[in-house]
């Protein structure tokens, strides 16, 4: 056969440019997160991937274990997500793929999933046999510890969580004439403050300065807050059925709305934008937990927080973060030293911060969160984050049934349609509580 | 001699249509070697996925645990679904009007920009309208939330100016879908001009000056020799915005969260939720199968319409 060798170069180019393409389109999607061949013992851990922050934290946690015990190799593996359920969605799809990751960040959303669909192997073992977990533990506060318990299983240790609290622009505030609110405040006196702090500041007859917002897209710093002091929840305290239509809740919403409705509060808006509405001036309060103020510093300092005002009862939402380890596991006590670890000192230290580089959540242990406003990280009222766990003792944990993303979704669709007036309050959450039926089950 | 007998009578050589050069010994090689790689992307990103999105749609699968075949349930779910119907109504309704944006006011810019004006100004136009297409769906879409906000927004402070009151673009029913629309024709709209500027350059300026020393005004010269020359232009941007209108997800995602109610959702954000909010693997890709049937569907009738319309010169 007489093939010209042109074509012979040609064929065997094209093939290797063609396998070439197909090789780096394999390895290129996760370079980075190919598990370690080295002979040494491999971690492989899944977080979310939600900005620069989570990457530098994970990679120096992970950097700071390898230090500390030589020949293991930690391999991060970065999960994309617009927010916790579809993070988790992308964790699922990645084990659907055959990657099985030691560990993977959780927040207290994701408790109830992964422990419903047996993806997680519970600590308690470890626990009871390493002394070292139990002084930890004696120093992280027993609602984090509940949050992350599922039908008596432990889920994970919590390295740092989140309360919600009120921010409020301390310029805006100063330039209205207004004290700064106290703990003991009321729904009444937040209504007031908030109207004064409404103001048309252009002269076109509507208000472009607000008194409040809060976060269209989110459960946790939206309505629920509001819904626990008004003594409610949107599921029973097992999260296995939808407390949705509630007269609890029925207040709760209905006071929300009536700030609409008042011109008190503008058309709600996703958090991002909350951020920078606040940041201009333009809202002068909103509620979050700890993680605006990585947004917020170190240039933008005019904030201070206080607790969410009484309704008919005060209670702290709450919801945290861990590493629980995976059943799929192939070194599980290697995992549980590297959970361990995410609550060290020295990694605790890391979510303390600076004032020029916040943490993003609260240390979960009492010792090192009590050190925020000792080493001048704002808000001034920075005690306040751990204080509200530990003072007072009633506690709402996050409500996140096994389908969560399932279940924000339909009470985010019904919330929509209420604050838009399409709605009335009570049939807005007699639907939403009909849908959550099927959603919320144990 | 007829070309059928040539295929009748002859070898391999002979099948080529005359005047091509011969095909030669290896071509066939060199031309698989061409095709390999869209082959293998072909099959690895296209029908792989295809395939296995219609195996998926018989089976009950939640990514986490061993899938259970289920037969025609999701189909017939789909029958029960109570907010499917809606969600179709809703697409289609802001992709018909996306569609008729990009085709009409399309042509209609496209026409005004090839008239006389200085090549700096053109350029410019022409940037201005092509830039959105270039950026991310997603990037464009936070800026407009931004700009639409009911209460702080920049839009209802310029339309206060002029006296009106303020819209809930994004929070309510009516308004919502019309700010998908016309995010998405914003950032699309690009994309219809360049192809109808590329149409209007290809047609023969002497059939224009021909009309005009007939006396043909300009209406007259648009309807009877540009749009008939442009109608293949038009079938394919009418064929092509049809299916990206149909599965837009990042404006009304990012936008309006496919609220208030279903009022702005796509069936694609619904099918997305359905696989990745309620890990219903099975149900989702059963949605994900009719709606391609219902876009092959659309597509054969603009095919089968265009045939009296459409004039390849």
């Amino acid at each position: 056969m007489n093939i010209p060798y042109r074509k012979v170069a040609l064929v065997c180019a094209t093939a290797v440019l063609t396998a070439a393409a197909l090789t780096s389109c394999g390895s290129g999607t996760d370079s980075s997160s190919s598990p370690a061949s080295s002979g040494g013992k491999t971690l492989d851990i899944a977080y979310w991937n939600y900005g620069p922050a989570a990457e530098s934290g994970n990679k120096a946690t992970a950097d700071a274990f390898m230090a500390k015990h030589p020949g293991v190799k930690v391999t991060l593996t970065p999960v994309s997500g617009e927010n916790w359920g579809t993070y988790y969605a992308n964790v699922a799809t990645l084990i659907a793929s055959g990657k099985h990751p030691d560990l993977m960040v959780i927040s207290g959303e994701g408790a109830q999933f992964v422990h419903a669909n047996n993806l997680v192997l519970p600590i308690n073992s470890y626990v009871d046999k390493d002394p070292e977990a139990k002084t930890l533990l004696a120093d992280i506060a027993q609602g984090l510890i509940n949050g992350f318990t599922v039908k008596g299983d432990i889920v994970t240790l919590t390295w740092g969580w989140n309360d919600m609290v009120v921010y409020y622009n301390t310029a805006v505030f100063k330039k209205a004439g207004i004290a700064p609110p106290t703990a003991d405040w009321t729904w009444d006196d937040f209504k007031a403050t908030a109207k004064k702090l409404t103001k048309d500041t252009n002269g076109d007859g509507k208000p472009d300065q607000y008194g409040f917002t809060w976060a269209s897209n989110e459960i946790f710093p939206g309505i629920m807050p509001w819904v626990a002091n008004a003594g409610g929840n949107l599921t029973s305290d097992d999260v296995c059925t939808a407390t949705a239509d509630t007269p609890q809740v029925n207040k709760a919403v209905g006071f929300l709305k009536g700030l609409i409705d008042e011109g008190i509060a503008p058309a709600p808006m996703p958090m991002a934008d909350v951020f920078t509405r606040f940041q201009n001036g333009q809202v002068a309060m909103f509620g979050a937990g700890r993680w605006p103020i990585a947004t917020f510093l170190p240039k933008f300092k005019d904030f201070d927080i206080q607790l969410y005002p009484k309704g008919d009862t005060y209670k702290t939402v709450f919801g945290g973060a861990g590493y629980p380890i995976l059943k799929s596991s192939q070194n599980p006590d290697l995992a549980w030293e590297y959970q361990k670890f995410t609550v060290s000192n020295e990694i605790e230290e890391k979510y303390v911060g600076t004032p020029e580089k916040p943490g993003d959540s609260i240390p979960s242990r009492r010792s090192l969160a009590q050190t925020i406003s000792k080493v001048g990280v704002p808000p001034l009222n920075s005690d306040l984050f751990y204080d509200s766990i530990d003072k007072y003792p009633t506690l709402v944990p996050y409500p996140a049934p096994a389908k969560y993303s399932t279940f924000e979704s339909t009470v985010l669709r019904y919330l929509q349609k209420i604050f838009a007036g399409e709605s009335s309050v009570a049939d807005g959450l007699k639907g939403m509580q009909s849908e959550l039926t099927s959603i919320v089950t144990c | 001699m007829t070309s059928s007998t040539i295929r009748s009578g002859a070898g391999d050589h002979a099948v080529a249509d005359p005047g091509s050069p011969a095909p030669r010994r290896g071509d066939g090689l060199a031309a698989l070697a061409f095709l390999t790689p869209s082959i293998i992307t072909f099959l690895v990103f296209v029908l792989a996925p295809t395939v296995g999105v219609l195996v998926l749609s018989f089976y009950n699968w939640n990514l986490l645990s061993d899938g259970t075949f289920t037969g025609f349930d999701n189909f017939v779910r789909l029958l029960h679904d109570g907010r499917l119907l809606g969600v179709y109504g809703s697409t289609a309704y802001m992709a018909l009007v996306i569609l008729a944006v990009n085709v009409a006011l399309g042509l209609l810019l496209a026409v005004l920009l090839e008239t006389r004006m200085p090549r700096w100004l053109r350029g410019l136009f022409r940037l201005s309208f092509l830039f959105p297409f270039v950026v991310s769906a997603s990037a464009v879409a936070l800026i407009w939330r931004f700009l639409l906000n009911k209460d702080l927004g920049l839009v209802n402070y310029l339309l206060g100016l002029l006296g009106a009151d303020r819209i809930d673009w994004l929070g309510s029913s009516a308004f919502a879908p019309v700010s998908v629309i016309v995010v998405n024709s914003w950032k699309t709209i690009g994309f219809s001009i360049l192809v109808y500027i590329a149409g209007l350059q290809s047609i023969p300026k002497e059939l224009r000056e021909a009309a005009i020393v007939d006396g043909a005004g300009a209406w007259t010269r648009f309807w009877r020799i540009t749009f008939p020359l442009l109608s293949p232009t038009v079938f394919f941007l009418v064929v092509i915005n049809t299916i990206n209108s149909f599965q837009i997800f990042a404006e009304p995602r990012v936008l309006t969260q496919g609220g208030p109610g279903d009022s702005s959702r796509t069936i694609v954000e619904y099918l997305y939720d359905r696989a990745f909010g309620d890990f219903d693997l099975g149900y989702a890709s059963a949605i994900g199968i009719t709606f391609a049937m219902v876009l092959v569907l659309l597509t054969a009738i603009q095919f089968w319409f265009s045939r009296r319309w459409t004039f390849y010169s």
